[in-house]
C-alpha cells in the first residue's frame, strides 16, 4: 500500500493538532493510503515518525503552525501547510501526494 | 482518563442564547466562572482572544473549540454549548457553528487531561459522534456520550 507520513502541529497544541491528524487519517482510509501521522501538542510528540516509514513514504505532509524538526525529510517530495488546511481539506492533500506533486524538500541548515 | 472529570452537568447549556461569536465567549465562561473553575471571566476571555487571533478556532463541521492555558483557570474544565441555530464565528469552512466545547486549562495544564482533549478532538471529526451530541436532550445526555470518548482509550 502506497504510504504517505505527515506530522501536525498548532500554538496550544491542545486541539488541532489531533483534529488534523484524525481529518488526514480519515481522508487517507477513503483514499486507499497508508498514512502515519506525527502529533507534536501540548503533550510532546506522540507517534514519532520512524526512519523507515520515511523512507518509504512517497511524500510528506506537514501541517503546523508551530515549528516542527525538518531536517529528517531531506530529499523527500514534501508540502508545508498551516494546521486549518488539512482540517479543511485533507483528501486534497492527499491527492496532490498521489499525483507526485510536491516539490523536493532541501534543508538549509 | 476520565474526560468527564473536566466537566459536569453544570458545565453543558444545550440551548445557547448567544448570537455572536463575542456573546458565546461571554456565555460559556459565565458558567466556568459560577462554577469556581475560572477565577474572572474578562481576563479568560481576553487570553482565549489571544488563542483565536492565531487562527480562529471555529473548525468547520459545525464546531468551535475556543480554548486556552489561562492563569485565570483554577481547575481545568471542559464547557459544551449548542445552538441549534448555528452562530457565525469565523469557521474555516464559513459555516455557522452548533456545537461548541470551550476548553479552560491552567497554565500547568497535566498531561492526562491534555490526552482526554486530545481524544475528544479526534471524537469530533466523525459525524456519529456529533449526530449524538445534536440528539442529547440532557445535560446528562451529553456526560454519557463524552464517557463513551473514554472508554477508547
Amino acid at each position: 500500500m502506497i504510504k504517505i507520513v505527515a506530522v501536525t502541529a498548532c500554538p496550544t497544541g491542545i486541539a488541532h493538532t489531533y483534529m488534523a491528524a484524525e481529518m488526514l487519517e480519515k481522508a487517507a482510509k477513503k483514499l486507499n493510503v497508508k498514512i502515519i501521522v506525527e502529533t507534536n501538542g501540548a503533550i510532546g510528540v506522540e507517534n514519532r515518525l520512524k526512519q523507515k516509514d520515511i523512507e518509504e513514504s512517497i511524500a510528506v505532509i506537514i501541517a503546523a503552525d508551530a515549528r516542527v524538526e525538518m531536517s529528517r525529510f531531506n530529499g523527500k517530495p514534501l508540502i508545508e501547510v498551516g494546521v486549518s488546511q488539512a482540517i479543511k481539506n485533507p483528501t486534497k492533500l492527499i491527492q496532490d501526494a498521489l499525483s507526485n506533486l510536491y516539490p523536493i524538500y532541501k534543508n538549509e541548515n | 482518563m476520565k474526560i468527564s472529570i473536566l466537566t459536569s452537568p453544570s458545565l453543558i447549556n444545550l440551548d445557547l442564547k448567544s448570537l455572536t461569536k463575542e456573546q458565546v465567549f461571554k456565555e460559556l465562561a459565565e458558567m466556568l466562572l459560577v462554577d469556581k473553575r475560572i477565577s474572572d471571566a474578562k481576563g479568560f476571555i481576553g487570553d482565549l482572544k489571544i488563542r483565536e487571533s492565531l487562527g480562529s478556532t471555529g473548525i468547520g463541521l459545525g464546531i468551535a473549540i475556543p480554548h486556552a492555558k489561562s492563569s485565570f483557570v483554577d481547575s481545568p474544565s471542559l464547557v459544551f454549548g449548542r445552538s441549534m441555530n448555528g452562530i457565525e464565528f469565523e469557521s474555516l469552512d464559513g459555516e455557522p457553528a452548533k456545537l461548541f466545547f470551550m476548553i479552560a486549562m491552567p497554565e500547568s495544564g497535566s498531561n492526562m487531561h491534555l490526552k482526554a482533549l486530545a481524544l475528544l478532538s479526534r471524537s469530533l471529526i466523525h459525524e456519529n459522534f456529533r449526530n449524538r451530541l445534536y440528539k442529547a436532550k440532557t445535560n446528562e445526555d451529553v456526560i454519557k456520550i463524552l464517557e463513551s470518548i473514554d472508554s477508547i482509550d
